[in-house]
């Protein structure tokens, strides 16, 4: 897998760089903004590029706009955010657009090593990556009536990882059950909450984020 | 109401003073001079004739100027009748005159003593209050009355050896009696000597009691009057000691002068008070009219331009506190100077400028306008002068409480910028390397140091996650980058109650006014939460130039105020209500 790694900060780049060179991924080229980063894109169209959301100038979103000018502009590329903020908004922006290929994972996992390759793995297998911290914040918020409620532990589970972006394939070795199992909750629990998004399609981790923000 | 007194005044009858001014025309034609036989004081001498013209004259002046004061009406009506009165006896003495006049004349004299004591009691307004006083004019106009009356019915003058003004037949007369007429004259001599004595004292009473102020206005009507009382007592006397009048005589003489002076006296002075009413109703006209004159605040300039027809004439006040020129609305203006044919003219007050005017140089000069300028406007320039020094000021306090709060704002956003990328970046680069020496001491075979390492790792994280809470509470970075919309979305997200936001608007405002509605959520979410509520339901909506915030919540009922949030909204010019569950935020955003 090819990679290109764009933050402002040294430390953090030659950090993941190392990273993932030791776990045998191809770092082609490292930006320190985002116009760096876009021509690195252009002229090595990596399979991931690994972003921070704040770079220079103005160090507010810098990031993410980058990001989706990458989406947009060479779909084959997918892009990893990085931000130390827990932002649903921010996630929720990247995947309005371009639901696939996309990720975004808070600033401190990424030295994770494992959860990192793991993270661009499944980007690169045109899945979506969502931090988990991000779900679960979701996942726990507080509603009135809560409809969650009526899911058993289980569905509750289910509807968490599928919301991280996992594919029923990758739900199933989570949970160490057939894939059939895990489609067969994923149904039920989207009967339940009457989410009308078919359960299969890319637009189902937008489909979950957007109704665990907005059921009161 | 001034516009109706003005009305009522002009619609006073004119033909009361009318009348009081024929009677006295009649008297002055009627009264005899010189002429033998002698029936009247005035009569008797070119002086005596005078002074009995004189205190006549003034009542009935009096009465007559006193009748156009509505206030007054009461004590010119006692005065007018007094003034009618004087003249009974002349009437007595109209040689040749018709027996039903001097009849008249002989039954009603008595009653003047009685009608001063009426005015001296009742003076100003003409009422008497106090009991005593009313039994004693009550007994005053009783004796009068009865003497009147006996004397009508039963003195027949011709069988009176004391006759001398009028011996002819009385109109009056139903049984001549001269025994009870004689009874009648000295009933009636004690009687007055008695009255005489009771007004001197009442006048010099009413004086004694009266406050300072009061004291002032009352003198001039109720010093003649005692002296009135006086005369009158010493004329009794005088009649006691001989049946047989007559005005040559020194004593009659001398106390018809004293009677007459302080009559005369008594009319001054009556005019005297109708005229200060007068003078004090004409005061507080113009008063009132001067106070309609004055412009509201900031009005000035525009009435200024009317009145000197300079539609482009600007007024600007000095304020000394502030060192700027303001207008009257409150607003800085440049230093006034002239230039394209309009001068400056300072308004000086005690000494100091207080206001500049620019005008039309051809218009008028500076000294016209000192003088054009009437108390009244004089008012209105101090008037218009403190208000915009009030705006002026209200003006920079806002102004720099807005800035109070937008510098903490500022200095919040720059302690979580230096949060994140200080404290964090180290952390992160801590757990990096942490994460290194872990993988490397559990490749080494090391288990306890990888151990450690391990734990360590994930202290790294938790002390990470609670920087970033912390920066999160410092200040919201997204609100800066995302908006208001996206920054309550997550603090709804977060919240330990449930959040519902509606028709929060996409649009971006003014950093300050971003903060203060979140913030105002913020607080309201904190306090539905300590008030044990189940959820807050949030809406932000634009009204006209105003963002307005509210919260509706389920808790137990608010009993402290949010004094915090209050002086935040406050510092914008918002405003910020609250229920008892319910906040409602109004932050101006124009």
């Amino acid at each position: 897998m090819r990679v290109v790694v764009a933050d402002d900060l040294l430390l953090t780049r030659e950090g993941i760089a190392h990273l993932l060179d030791q776990s045998g991924i191809e770092v082609v080229a490292q930006a320190a903004d985002a116009d760096s980063l876009l021509r690195h894109v252009r002229l090595t169209t990596p399979d991931v590029a690994i972003v921070d959301i704040r770079m220079p100038p103005t160090h507010t979103d810098e990031g993410l706009v980058a990001a989706q000018q990458i989406r947009a502009d060479h779909p084959e590329v997918g892009v990893l955010v990085l931000s130390q903020y827990v932002e649903p908004s921010y996630a929720m922006r990247l995947l309005e657009e371009h639901p696939e290929r996309i990720g975004y994972l808070l600033k401190d996992r990424v030295f994770d090593a494992a959860l990192l390759v793991d993270a661009l793995r499944r980007i690169d297998d045109d899945e979506t990556v969502i931090d988990p911290t991000i779900v679960s914040m979701l996942v726990g918020r507080r509603r009135r009536d809560d409809p969650l409620s009526d899911l058993t532990p289980r569905e509750r589970e289910v509807l968490g990882l599928v919301a991280e972006g996992l594919s029923n394939r990758a739900i199933a070795g989570r949970l160490f059950v057939t894939e059939r199992t895990v489609e067969a909750h994923i149904q039920q629990l989207f009967l339940k909450l009457r989410l009308d998004t078919n359960p299969d399609s890319h637009r189902r981790v937008l489909a979950v984020l957007a109704y665990l923000r907005s059921a009161s | 109401m001034p516009g109706v007194r003005t009305l009522t005044t002009r619609l006073t009858p004119v033909w009361v003073p009318a009348a009081a001014l024929a009677y006295a025309a009649a008297a002055i034609v009627a009264v005899p001079r010189g002429q033998a036989p002698l029936r009247t004081y005035a009569g008797a001498s070119t002086p005596a004739f005078a002074l009995d013209l004189t205190a006549g004259l003034a009542l009935l002046a009096a009465g007559s100027v006193a009748w156009i004061q509505p206030r007054l009406r009461r004590t010119a009506s006692l005065t007018l009748l007094a003034g009618v009165v004087w003249f009974a006896p002349d009437w007595e003495g109209w040689e040749g005159g018709p027996t039903i006049v001097r009849s008249l004349g002989v039954v009603t004299a008595p009653i003047f003593l009685a009608l001063v004591l009426h005015l001296t009691l009742g003076y100003p307004s003409g009422r008497v209050r106090p009991r005593s006083a009313r039994l004693a004019l009550g007994a005053a106009y009783s004796i009068a009355g009865v003497v009147g009356i006996g004397w009508a019915l039963f003195r027949d003058p011709f069988a009176d050896p004391g006759c001398w003004r009028y011996c002819g037949a009385n109109a009056f007369l139903l049984h001549g009696d001269a025994g009870l007429a004689l009874g009648l004259r000295d009933a009636w001599l004690r009687a007055a000597l008695a009255l005489g004595l009771l007004l001197a004292v009442a006048a010099v009473l009413r004086i004694a009691v009266a406050h300072r102020d009061d004291r002032r206005r009352l003198l001039p009507v109720l010093a003649p009057a005692a002296l009135v009382g006086l005369a009158e007592a010493a004329y009794a006397v005088a009649l006691w000691r001989t049946r047989f009048e007559d005005p040559r005589q020194t004593q009659f003489a001398l106390v018809f002068a004293a009677r007459s002076l302080s009559t005369a006296a008594l009319g001054l002075g009556l005019v005297w008070g109708a005229l200060a009413v007068r003078r004090a109703r004409a005061a507080v006209d113009r008063l009132a009219a001067e106070l309609r004159a004055t412009p509201p605040a900031g009005a000035l300039a525009d009435r200024l331009a009317a009145t000197l027809r300079d539609p482009q004439l600007e007024v600007a006040y000095w304020l000394p506190n502030l060192q700027r020129y303001v207008d009257g609305r409150g607003a800085e203006v440049e230093p006034p100077v002239a230039r394209n044919g309009r001068v400056t003219t300072p308004i000086v007050r005690g000494g100091d400028p207080v206001a500049v005017v620019v005008h039309d140089d051809t218009l008028l000069d500076g000294e016209t306008l000192g003088e054009a300028m009437g108390a009244s406007a004089q008012l209105a320039v101090d008037n218009e002068r403190l208000n915009a020094e009030v705006v002026a000021r209200l003006g920079d306090l806002r102004e720099s409480r807005a800035r109070i709060i937008e510098a903490a704002d500022a200095e919040r956003r720059r302690l979580e910028r230096d949060l994140h990328d200080g404290a964090q970046q180290r952390l992160l680069a801590l757990s990096f390397d942490l994460r290194l020496a872990a993988a490397a001491a559990s490749s080494g075979g090391d288990a306890g140091t990888a151990g450690l390492l391990a734990s360590a790792v994930e202290e790294t994280q938790t002390a990470l996650d609670e920087l970033r809470d912390l920066a999160r509470g410092i200040y919201p970075a997204i609100l800066t980058e995302a908006g208001l919309g996206a920054a309550l979305a997550t603090l709804a997200d977060s919240a330990p109650i449930a959040v519902t936001l509606d028709d929060v608007p996409d649009a971006r405002y003014a950093p300050a006014v971003e903060t203060t509605a979140y913030v105002a959520v913020l607080e309201a979410i904190d306090d539905a939460t300590s008030r044990g509520a189940s959820f807050a339901d949030v809406r932000v909506r634009r009204r006209e130039d105003r963002l307005v915030v509210t919260v509706d919540d389920d808790g137990r009922p608010r009993a402290s105020e949010l004094t915090r949030l209050e002086d935040r909204v406050g510092a914008l010019g918002g405003r910020l209500e609250l229920d008892q569950r319910a906040l409602r935020a109004e932050i101006p955003c124009a």
